[in-house]
């Protein structure tokens, strides 16, 4: 998308997706300060941002983590500047101590953070409900439905925020984040670019000031009430006797779930799920016998409505979570509202579901990695030395396919950096060598510390850092070894007092083996560096003569089959039992060709 | 309305192409929504997008309910059908991309068997990848494959608006030309298809 897209003033319908609509909500409502750091599903926005924040006159900077980057948007709005943070919702966990406290301080310029929330775990380790993490911090809680409502909620988030003076939290979901859709654009306003100093006593949580503070922080939620944003942010649509509560994403599957079940019902979406409008819901419940609940994550507004029903002391029939008629876990769609529906309404669900009994296809290394070298690399290196019940932690990146056959690799995983982090107790408790994965975004992310812990406490380890120089699973962001001030890795490990400090390049397969088994000799800490720049990036700036492919010479080709089996580069196929490489998706790394992988120099580059 | 499931492999130009469509649809006055699914890695896993034409809330097209799959690769073609209405439609790409665990496993393409559940429906076939080599630009399979959808008569848009669509979605003029005759390309193999 051009900054000339987004920038238009005109009536017509764009095709966006939710996470380009938020761009434009930010320019329409003339926020100063952006940052970010990478996450599906909420890459595309700073991938945009990044291209265009020039143009949008924003200032947008991608911080080495989630916490940095919410201090960076927290200090903006402290001087009264609209600000705006972003990220995964596992991002919410590194940025919560700053978080929480902002939830305590309040806000000058506007404050609205967006957490992308990840419902069926298309690309992260949970599915936990940013809402509550909301709720616990005291923060306006706004859940969009769609990419036109994720560009007005920012618009309108910015406005309540500063009416109130207490941040917002955006909870999108993957499916609307990455949903993409009809956006008309609004009115652009002027950017309030104040600059005054924070204000102290509310900025500064001495415990003095905190305590001030408490009763205020109700004060400013009630105001989101009293002036009318939670009702307004209310929609119902729809006649009939049952009462179906709703919001974000399951809202989008309820209409066309009760047409084909042939059902009637009222619906209620809600989009500030905290804090609710408590009189007027209870005005509207009131009329209905039955409530149904249907939503991503929670109970979140499922609880609230209990409270209200049991704060009115009304009976009601609830069909939810909490009683078992909507399951807890994994996205909505019509197919499983309207199974929901079925149940409750006692009719047959009539989706019938054609069985096909195909091979899986996992994610997999890109042709050309450079990580399914160095995977290679380390096994040969760990056979030849004998190691056999080693264990290896691993961390989050592109590098996390290891861990599928065949390499094999990662024995634990909670979070960025947990890599390191579990390797110091592994080194102590397992009383075995433990070598450890992480890759260079991740580790200037939040591997520094744990590295620091175990030169400090003096845990040996290996640690493998896969540097291919970007922050490679989110779409190739920068990071800080290739963009503004270069910050190096190698500088770090050694003003740490890392003493033994190892540089391979994983496509020269020989000298990585030698390298892992120099580093399995040593005592204490010891990091290989494992450098060659992520083959899709490399791909970007290659010319066409740089180009070239490799194929299997049939003649020499002993069938053994090492380089299917073992190397197992998405490239390669088998027919007729032969191994043949698709020449549309060989990247020419040539790593398949030496003596390591085919012994018998079948592989040959295509003249 | 009209609900199509495009289906393949990361790289394959899949969701350019539904955006393409989805703005011509939008062109057109009508409403269109699609959403994408593509899993961790950057190239080779699954990619299904799914794109509905119309006034739909839903995103996410219901089993068994989709006008059409426009297939990419032959394996995941198959696997989406559990999206295809009995009637539906099947655009298919004849591309083969393997799979890591049949790759590791040394084992063979299950192309016979992704054919067989391909036959059930009313099906085209496409050499789309052939053809835009044949053009000089193996990245406009895409477009190949959009013309093929055109030409079986199931989009409710028409060609100029397709076309004009196209041409403004790629900045360099060569580039763009080439793409329309992509897309005529593939209007013409599925009614070469037809015909046999």
């Amino acid at each position: 998308m051009k900054s000339s897209e987004l920038l238009e003033q005109s009536e017509r319908a764009h095709f966006l997706l939710g996470n380009e609509a938020v761009v434009r909500g930010l320019y329409e409502a003339g926020v100063s300060v952006t940052a970010t750091y990478p996450g599906t599903p909420s890459s595309e926005i700073g991938d945009l941002l990044y291209e265009t924040h020039r143009d949008l006159g924003i200032y947008f900077e991608y911080s080495v983590n989630e916490k940095v980057a919410f201090e960076v948007a927290a200090s903006a709005s402290s001087l009264g500047k609209r600000a705006f943070v972003f990220m995964k919702h596992v991002g919410l966990n590194v940025a919560m101590d700053s978080f929480v406290s902002l939830g305590v301080s309040g806000v000058k310029g506007g404050f609205v953070i967006l957490s992308a929330d990840d419902p069926s775990l298309y690309s992260s380790q949970n599915e936990q409900d940013n809402r509550y993490l909301g709720k616990f911090a005291k923060y306006i809680v706004m859940e969009p439905s769609n990419p036109q409502e994720l560009k007005d909620f920012v618009v309108k988030g910015f406005d309540i925020s500063e009416a109130t003076g207490q941040p917002v939290l955006i909870r999108s979901v993957t499916r609307v984040s990455h949903m993409r859709s009809v956006v008309k654009y609004g009115p652009v306003r002027n950017e309030i670019n104040n600059s005054s100093k924070p204000d102290r006593k509310n900025t500064v949580l001495l415990p003095e000031n905190s305590f001030r503070l408490q009763p205020q922080i109700f004060d400013r939620l009630k105001k989101v009430v009293e002036q009318g944003f939670s009702r307004n942010f209310i929609n119902i649509e729809g006649e009939g006797e049952d009462l179906i509560i709703t919001s974000g994403s399951a809202y989008n599957s309820i209409k066309e779930a009760l047409e084909i079940s042939g059902l009637k019902a009222k619906v209620m979406k809600i989009g500030i799920s905290y804090p609710l409008d408590v009189e007027y819901i209870y005005n509207q419940i009131k009329h209905h016998n039955r409530i149904i609940l249907i939503e991503e994550g929670g109970p979140f507004i499922e609880e609230q409505i209990y409270s209200i029903i049991a704060g009115k002391g009304i009976r009601k029939e609830v069909f939810g979570k909490i009683t078992g008629d909507v399951p807890y876990n994994y996205e909505m769609n019509v197919d499983r509202v309207k199974g929901i529906l079925a149940k409750i309404y006692g009719i047959p669900d009539k989706t019938e579901v054609v069985n096909i009994d195909l091979p899986s296809r996992p994610p997999e290394f890109c042709p050309g990695c450079p990580h399914r070298a160095t995977y290679y690399a380390a096994k040969i290196a760990l056979r030849q030395k004998g190691w056999k019940d080693y264990i290896s932690p691993t961390d989050i990146g592109c590098y996390t396919l290891g861990y599928y056959d065949p390499y094999g690799f990662g024995d634990m995983l909670l979070s960025m950096g947990s890599s390191i982090g579990t390797s110091n107790g592994y080194s102590i408790f397992y009383g075995k060598k433990v070598i450890t994965f992480i890759g260079d975004s991740t580790f200037f992310h939040a591997g520094i510390p744990p590295i620091i812990n175990a030169v400090h406490n003096n845990h040996p380890m290996i640690v493998v850092i896969l540097d291919n120089s970007t922050t490679a699973m989110t779409g190739g962001q920068p990071t800080p070894e290739n963009m503004g001030n270069i910050v190096k890795i190698e500088d770090i490990l050694k003003s740490i007092g890392v003493k033994n400090i190892h540089k391979t390049d994983p496509y020269d397969l020989k000298m990585t083996v030698e390298t892992f088994k120099r580093a399995m000799d040593e005592e204490g800490v010891s990091v290989i560096i494992s450098e060659r720049e992520c083959a899709l990036e490399a791909d970007r700036k290659k010319s066409k003569d740089e180009f070239k492919i490799f194929q299997v010479n049939q003649d020499k080709c002993k069938l053994c089959y090492n380089c299917v089996r073992n190397f197992t580069c998405a490239a390669f196929y088998i027919k007729d039992k032969r191994v043949y490489i698709d020449p549309e998706l060989c990247d020419g790394c040539s790593v398949c060709s030496e003596p390591l992988v085919c012994p018998f120099g079948a592989i040959e580059v295509v003249k | 309305m009209t609900s199509i499931v495009l289906a393949g492999v990361g790289g394959q130009g899949i969701i350019t192409l539904g955006k393409i469509l989805g703005e011509a649809a939008i062109l057109e006055g009508k409403k269109s929504l699609m959403t994408e699914i593509h899993g961790m890695a950057q190239r080779g896993g699954r990619i299904s997008v799914d794109l509905r034409i119309g006034d739909y809330q839903s995103a996410i097209i219901p089993i068994g309910s989709a006008d059409a799959i426009l297939g990419f690769e032959l394996m995941e073609t198959a696997r989406n059908t559990v999206k295809l209405k009995k009637d539906g439609i099947i655009v298919a790409n004849k591309r083969m991309i393997h799979p890591m665990p049949l790759i590791m496993k040394a084992q063979e393409y299950p192309e016979r068997e992704s054919e067989e559940i391909i036959s059930r429906y009313n099906h085209y076939y496409v050499n789309a990848d052939e053809i835009a080599m044949s053009l000089g630009e193996k990245r406009s399979v895409n477009m190949v494959m959009l013309g093929a959808l055109f030409g079986v008569g199931i989009l409710e848009i028409s060609e100029e608006s397709l076309k004009k669509t196209i041409s403004a979605s790629f900045r360099n003029p060569r580039v763009s030309e080439i793409n329309i005759k992509a897309f005529e390309a593939g209007v013409a193999a599925v009614n070469q298809e037809k015909v046999l």
